[in-house]
């Protein structure tokens, strides 16, 4: 950098090159709390991201069953027509009991769920969820394997056999269809009157909220419930808590590294203002003013400032690309908040290197000339 | 014509709860193109002097002024301002900055005045003290005499009219003080003045005048 060019910045670069381990250990500070603040946001925004493209399907589901005040304990054709009518959602009617289940090997008990359409709930991790689903049965991994069954063999259920048809893969804890410990049948292929539970499921949480409110309002009154709805919304409170939880954190973390970098420059240049205090006499005597002192000694402050922002927005960049790619599975998934996060951080470390550079590089400034040419 | 001037000027400091008269009433006027020497023992108020007629400190009573123009009344910008443009510092311990090659040494005075063919001039000023196959060298790659030629450079960037100087020979041995005074001489010649504190014989040899200083007075026989 020519210093006919830029002579304030490149004298403070040239100084803080002096003492190169101290002004890297400064501008580490300043990155360690760059990294915290910008990774405060982003990692947030990408848990979020994870967690809800894990819970997608969960969060977009509500139930619907017959409430207390209830005649039946089932919804009949009627209900789940009326329901349908009130919300724009599919209507899955299942129908859950408990049965004896018998293999060539084993017996148990398990959750026997009669639905016409599995798909929207499970898959399978082998054979196949017929498209007419008409007979054969889909069975939970670990009853499976409890059971000691695969596709094409044999199973009792109750009074009647049926044959595998496909092993489910294990859905998430928490969710409204629990496929591994039970066997799904057709809705034919089980006495019932109507369905213990209606499921809908929505385009996103939000509708499923919506739809979950209308029939509350729609089907109860203040003194008789009907029906008893579920969805999802406690769930994503508890979990939004959690995230919040994870950003308080973090912003700790931030806060204290940029004050500890803070005092650490604040030092550095205090050490620098006094070693140097012949030579800020000299500039004086030359002709400097006390503004282009302060200026020279800000400037210094606000160089240790940018490099470890920059250093830290990179670094940050770098994590949240690793991070995005391990938990969403694209390095490049940020989401558009993340520039502002990253603004945010580099003002933040620029700010507190400047603000701790002010007070040495005010000493510096009034430092009489002559006292500070006196040996 | 004068360049700079003390009139019955008195500089007090406290130290402590004493209060210490260093300078007792002085007058003197320089002259453009003088080579003055002040000589005295220590704590005679040498020191004291040249920082008043500098501008770096202000005298307690009395008056000093620059071209005609009383620095009492300036404000501490005029009065960096008025320094820059008039006076040069050369000091015995030379006071370079170590991380600036020798051309930017002798061009940071002008780096916050006038920068237009700075480093130019910078290189010009170095071949005339006989550097001019050092400009890229930093201090640590001088001599003792080389530096002191530099920051003597260093205190010509503004083309001031007076060059006040601390012991510049202080540090230095008799055959390289000699080239430092040989230096000053041409510069006199282009009606600098010079006003050396000095404790140098050599130095008061070459002067156009010696002023004596002791106990915070001009020695009336030495004038």
């Amino acid at each position: 950098m020519r210093l006919d060019r830029f002579p304030v910045t490149a004298l403070a670069w040239r100084n803080l090159s002096r003492a190169k381990s101290r002004s890297a250990l400064a501008t580490l500070g300043i990155l360690i709390g760059v990294v915290a603040i910008i990774s405060l946001g982003m990692f947030g925004t990408t848990l979020q991201a994870f967690f809800i493209q894990d819970a997608e399907r969960f969060l977009q589901t509500a139930q619907v069953s017959p409430g207390e005040d209830s005649e039946s304990p089932v919804l009949d054709e009627d209900d789940i027509a009326e329901i349908g009518a009130l919300v724009d959602a599919q209507v899955y009617p299942v129908e859950s009991s408990a049965s004896v289940i018998k293999s060539s090997r084993e017996t148990t008990r398990a959750t026997v769920t009669a639905t016409e359409r599995p798909r929207a709930f499970v898959t399978a991790a082998t054979g196949q969820i017929p498209k007419n689903w008409r007979s054969g049965a889909l069975v939970g991994q670990r009853l499976a394997s409890q059971l000691e069954v695969s596709v094409g063999d044999a199973l009792r259920v109750g009074d009647r056999t049926v044959r595998v048809v496909a092993v489910l893969e294990s859905t998430p804890r928490g969710g409204f269809v629990q496929a591994d410990d039970g066997v799904f049948l057709p809705p034919s292929q089980l006495d019932a009157r109507g369905a213990s539970r209606v499921l809908l499921r929505t385009d996103s949480p939000e509708a499923a909220f919506r739809a979950a409110e209308t029939i509350r309002q729609e089907l109860n009154t203040d003194r008789q419930e009907r029906v008893n709805v579920f969805d999802a919304e406690a769930s994503i409170q508890r979990f939004q808590s959690q995230i919040s939880t994870i950003q308080t954190f973090l912003l700790g973390i931030g806060a204290v590294s940029l004050l500890v970098a803070a005092v650490s420059i604040l030092n550095v240049m205090l050490m620098s203002a006094i070693e140097r205090r012949e030579e800020v006499g000299v500039l004086r005597a030359v002709g400097y003013h006390r503004r282009d002192i302060l200026q020279l000694m800000l400037s210094e402050a606000a160089l240790l400032g940018v490099v470890g922002a920059i250093a830290g927005a990179i670094l940050s960049v770098g994590l949240g690309a690793i991070i995005n790619q391990l938990l969403l599975g694209d390095p490049m998934a940020f989401s558009d908040s993340v520039l502002w996060n990253i603004a945010l951080g580099m003002g933040f470390g620029v700010a507190a290197a400047l603000l701790s550079g002010l007070y040495p590089a005010w000493k510096a400034a009034n430092a009489r000339p002559v006292e500070a040419l006196r040996d | 014509m004068t360049v700079i001037s003390a009139t019955d000027a008195v500089k007090e400091y406290h130290s402590g709860d004493r209060l210490l008269r260093a300078l007792k009433g002085v007058s003197l006027s320089i002259d453009p193109g003088e080579f003055v020497a002040i000589v005295g023992p220590s704590g005679s108020g040498k020191s004291t002097l040249l920082n008043l007629l500098g501008l770096l400190d202000d005298p307690t009573e009395g008056q000093v002024t620059v071209d005609g123009t009383a620095v009492s009344g300036l404000s501490t910008r005029e009065r960096t301002e008025v320094r820059r443009d008039t006076v040069g510092f050369v000091f015995q311990d030379f006071y370079l900055l170590p991380t600036l090659t020798a051309r930017e040494n002798v061009a940071v005075p002008g780096m916050i005045s006038d920068r237009t063919e700075l480093l130019e001039r910078a290189d010009r000023l170095l071949k005339r003290v006989g550097l001019g196959d050092r400009l890229t060298h930093s201090p640590s790659e001088l001599s003792g005499g080389q530096k002191q030629r530099v920051a003597i450079a260093r205190s010509m960037v503004n083309e001031p009219d007076i060059l006040l100087t601390d012991e510049p020979t202080g540090n230095l041995d008799q055959e390289t003080g000699a080239q430092v005074l040989d230096v000053f001489r041409e510069f006199t010649a282009e009606d600098v003045a010079v006003v050396t504190v000095t404790h140098d014989k050599q130095v008061e040899s070459v002067a156009d005048r010696t002023i004596e200083l002791v106990d915070g007075k001009l020695d009336p026989d030495h004038r």
